[in-house]
């Protein structure tokens, strides 16, 4: 990097903070400014930057990878961005408690209250504030992971650096067949079937399903001896992909188990008769996923940018693609750096709300209350596999396996509808985990930052802000000094 | 006192506290197992990290380990691989002394993952894994369990040695170029490892105690055991954990082992020999008679050891002996195979009936394959012994050729005394004929052998040389 992009960050960065500064005004700023200056003046910054880096350096020297170049950056990538985003939530945590509650328990709110600015605005500043000294510990920890996984990358031979490359420091789209349309499908079926209307209500919707089933597996199964073919539109991205390899990403059930546990996978690319290329035999695994690489994908599209797939089923029993994700093609749509900024900002979001939880906590409990709340809100989100399966068992206390009865009653009554409530938070902000992404080389979209960005920060967050603010403007703050 | 004192003061007591409890560390463990206050020994010997673990987590190790099974369990069914080894590494370091622990999770990189690969150097990597954790970590820390060694001993056997695996041969070949690296040919030499004395046999010494875990003693044991082993094959290595375990575990589950032991053994007598490694990495096998003597005597000492339940390696054993006097008839071996027929009546006299001869004994295990097959299989038969009698020419398995086209008039000759009795004509062409066809299709030189084996062929069969092609006329100057 030369001085000339250093100057070009540090011009942008102030620009972005003017304008930051001028969107939130001179107030929210003041206190975004005072929170900072407490985050330095008690080591906090240097206290937790010294931890990110220690745990982002000193994480891969204590890893065991599986053997592979590919599985070293992968695991490297995996636990340091999952450390720093623990450390960071939990610091965040404890901050927004503590700035907030501590300043009112030691009556320093009560000095900032009588100046010209509004609890709300003190609220948002205090919420800016810890955005902000999070950017900084996270472009600080994104920095230095970056720089590491690209420095140990460079250790590696040439062979392996372009695995990296094509695979894991990329950012690869997908393009997967239209889904077919299996309800019109089985009204035109219906349609056909003069005897579909002399049958009863519940007999039909029975032959419904039925008809809707046997129809999704003539998409999915592949019978022995037979061959299915899939064409993907890669629409006007086909002239943004070059020579560069695409990878078919396959998964396949098959109706009996082997012996050997594999199943032989032969592809042809373009017409099953005339290919244009075709794939050694392959000895794959049901059950899943592989990538199968082709090389130069400019040759293997048509003229109006579609690539054609078949797969060979020599095998003596069938084999069963699903259309959620059986086959898709995966091709690079850009760089790891934006990939890795982008995946960032997702992180960066799920802090922001976590700020706010704390801030929220804050304001209406005293420190250790708000931060033992809040803490124990965090690891229940955490534990999103105990709620997953108390909803999907539909009661808290188990199943009587005799009488197929939920055992827990009237406590499910009440649990129920707030562990509904909670996984669906929690689901909202996993659903945008960019850690996932991110090691497998997939996309992380700016559509997908958007979209975390309205999901987590405005809806959740801004519940959770408009709730503190309320709390904190309708707080007596000369009624919960500590120290009287 | 003054206050600049106060804390070196409780620095200095710290360390002296600090020191006081490691002394009487030692006394502590010993008397909390005599007074029977654990179930669990003290660790010895353990790593930093496991010895963090160990006394700093107490019972909550558990809970961290399910926790971690858990994610193991997740990312296994979501294709992520990448974090296996780690959390193996931590799960077997929470729960050291639970067998099961070990057992399951090196199963699991050895079996479960390995074929979830298609490309077989990957496959081969999670194997070894599975091998290396039960081999570098389970069994130092768990010396006495029976199972963690019949584990082991199987990943060698079975993973590797049979061939259910679609990648089963490139495990053999990768293992045998290891171990052929690792001796410095193809098999050890035990006078040198036993008592190196160059900084070369020294260093080798190491990488085998050290990576392998090979103890030379104990192999030269195995082999007085049970005669001299193949340990580029992997049946080797499997009867070498076998006997480890059971010199060293208790006696509790040792059945297993002497399972690996004699089952091995009979592979090794099936396929104990490498007689050609290709350079596409696959290998000819053949069949090493001369171990017939050795296992026979091996399954005789796993016999008198188990007495628990001496009847299943019994069977086993009277199972061995009627493969290896077939084995011995198909190699030509024909005097062998009388005295080990005579051998196996005398101790197995429900084995055979009493007038069964060898060749009777042989003729009806090779005819009731063919019994109920059509023209064209029979004839695909003959043509599949007759391509193995010249591959055993080239290989220079003489006794096994003969055998080998022996057998495939014997096939034909079947046949042709059925094929008479039926109405409709369903001969084949004369044998003669065949064995003319199968060979020159083998010396084509278009769509043949490779040149210096159609040479070696030509020599062992006394055929003239080809004649040379045609000279075309150089260019001349107009």
């Amino acid at each position: 990097m030369n001085w000339h992009a250093i100057a070009r960050i540090l011009l942008r960065l102030t620009i972005v903070t003017g304008l930051l500064r001028w969107m939130v005004g001179p107030r929210v700023w003041a206190v975004a400014g005072l929170t900072w200056r407490a985050a330095f003046r008690f080591r906090l910054f240097w206290v937790l930057a010294g931890l990110l880096l220690l745990s982002v350096v000193g994480l891969p020297l204590l890893l065991k990878n599986d053997g592979t170049a590919r599985g070293f950056i992968q695991i490297m990538l995996t636990y340091t961005l999952s450390v720093v985003t623990a450390l960071l939530a939990f610091s965040t945590l404890w901050l927004s408690c503590g700035t907030l509650a501590r300043d009112i328990e030691e009556c320093q709110m009560q000095v900032v209250a009588v100046k010209p600015i509004s609890r709300w605005q003190i609220w948002l500043g205090k919420l800016l504030g810890i955005t902000l000294l999070n950017v900084a510990l996270l472009s600080l920890s994104g920095l230095c992971i970056y720089g590491l996984l690209h420095w140990r990358a460079r250790q590696l031979p040439e062979a392996q650096q372009k695995i990296l490359r094509q695979e894991i420091f990329v950012a690869r789209a997908s393009v997967r067949e239209p889904m077919p349309d299996l309800e019109a499908e089985v009204d035109a079926a219906i349609r056909n079937s003069p005897e579909f209307q002399s049958l009863a209500p519940a007999q039909q919707q029975e032959v419904r399903f039925q008809m809707k089933e046997r129809i999704r597996a003539t998409h999915q199964i592949v019978a022995p001896n037979h061959y299915r073919k899939w064409v993907f539109d890669f629409g006007l991205n086909r002239h943004l992909i070059g020579d560069e390899p695409l990878f078919l990403r396959a998964k396949f059930h098959v109706a009996q188990t082997n012996a050997s546990g594999s199943y032989l996978g032969l592809w042809r690319i373009g017409s099953f008769d005339k290919p244009i290329a075709i794939s050694p035999p392959q000895s794959l695994a049901p059950s899943t996923f592989h990538e199968v690489r082709l090389e130069a994908a400019n040759k293997l599209l048509d003229e109006q940018g579609r690539l054609t797939v078949n797969f060979e089923n020599r095998n003596q029993t069938a084999v069963m693609f699903p259309l959620e994700d059986g086959l898709e093609v995966l091709y690079r749509q850009g760089g790891f750096g934006g990939n890795f900024v982008r995946g960032l900002g997702i992180i960066l979001c799920s802090l922001i709300l976590v700020a706010a939880l704390g801030l929220a906590a804050a304001s209406l409990m005293s420190f250790p209350v708000a931060a033992f709340v809040s803490i124990s809100l965090l690891l229940v989100g955490l534990s999103s596999g105990t709620l997953t399966s108390v909803v999907r068992e539909g009661t808290v206390g188990g199943v009587n396996h005799e009488s197929g009865q939920a055992t827990a009653g009237w406590i499910d009554v009440i649990l129920l509808p707030i562990f509904k409530a909670i996984l669906w938070v929690v689901n909202l902000v996993q659903q945008f985990s960019p850690v996932d992404s991110l090691s497998v080389g997939r996309t992380v979209a700016w559509g997908d930052l958007g979209l975390a960005f309205a999901k987590i920060v405005l809806l959740l967050g801004g519940i959770l802000a408009a709730l503190g603010m309320y709390f904190f403007t309708r707080r007596e703050l000369a009624a919960t000094q500590a120290h009287t | 006192m003054p206050r600049r004192f106060q804390k070196p003061l409780l620095l200095v007591l710290a360390v002296l506290f600090l020191g006081t409890a490691a002394l009487l560390q030692r006394d502590l463990n010993k008397q909390r197992t005599e007074l029977g206050l654990t179930r669990v020994e003290p660790l010895e010997n353990a790593p930093p990290v496991l010895a963090f673990t160990t006394i700093a987590l107490g019972s909550f190790r558990g809970l961290i380990a399910n926790a971690l099974w858990i994610r193991a369990n997740e990312m296994q069914m979501e294709d992520k691989f990448f974090e296996q080894v780690q959390l193996a590494d931590w799960i077997t370091k929470l729960e050291p002394h639970f067998v099961q622990v070990w057992l399951v999770q090196a199963w699991n990189m050895a079996y479960n993952i390995s074929v979830k690969f298609r490309d077989p150097a990957d496959r081969w990597r999670w194997v070894r894994n599975g091998i290396e954790l039960l081999r570098d970590q389970g069994i130092p820390y768990n010396p006495k369990e029976a199972l963690v060694y019949r584990e082991l001993a199987w990943f060698f056997q079975h993973k590797m040695g049979q061939n259910l695996d679609d990648a089963h041969m490139y495990y053999k070949y990768a293992w045998a170029t290891e171990m052929t690296q690792l001796f410095g040919g193809p098999r050890p030499n035990f006078e040198e490892l036993l008592n190196p004395k160059t900084d070369e046999a020294k260093a080798r010494l190491q990488v085998v105690t050290g990576k392998y875990k090979l103890e030379p003693a104990l192999m030269k044991k195995a082999e007085e055991a049970f005669g001299q082993l193949e340990w580029r094959l992997p049946e080797a290595h499997a009867i070498y954990w076998a006997t480890v375990g059971l010199e060293r575990s208790n006696p509790k589950d040792q059945i297993t082992l002497r399972r690996n032991i004699y089952q091995s053994l009979h592979v090794s007598v099936l396929r104990g020999r490498i007689v050609l490694a290709r350079p596409d990495g696959s290998f000819v096998f053949a069949p090493d008679l001369n171990k017939i003597q050795p296992a026979s005597d091996g399954y005789e000492k796993m016999i008198a050891e188990e007495t628990d339940n001496p009847d299943i390696v019994r069977r086993a054993h009277r199972g061995f002996l009627k493969e290896a006097i077939y084995l011995l008839y198909n190699y030509n071996r024909t005097a062998e195979a009388n005295r080990w027929m005579a051998i196996t009546k005398q101790k197995y006299p429900d084995a055979f009936p009493p007038d069964e001869t060898v060749e009777s004994y042989a003729l009806k295990r090779l005819t009731e394959r063919i019994r109920d097959v059509d023209q064209n299989r029979t004839k695909a038969l003959v043509e599949g012994w007759l391509n193995q009698h010249f591959e055993n020419l080239i290989l220079d398995e003489d006794d096994r050729a003969v055998a080998v086209l022996r057998m495939a008039r014997q096939i034909w000759d079947y046949y042709d005394s059925v094929s008479k009795t039926r109405a409709e004509s369903r001969g084949l062409e004369p044998f003669p004929e065949i064995y003319r066809r199968v060979r020159d299709s083998l010396m084509d030189p278009a769509s043949g052998l490779p040149p210096e084996y159609v040479a070696r062929l030509r020599t062992k069969l006394n055929l003239p040389a080809p004649a040379a092609p045609e000279t075309p006329e150089a260019p001349r100057p107009k």
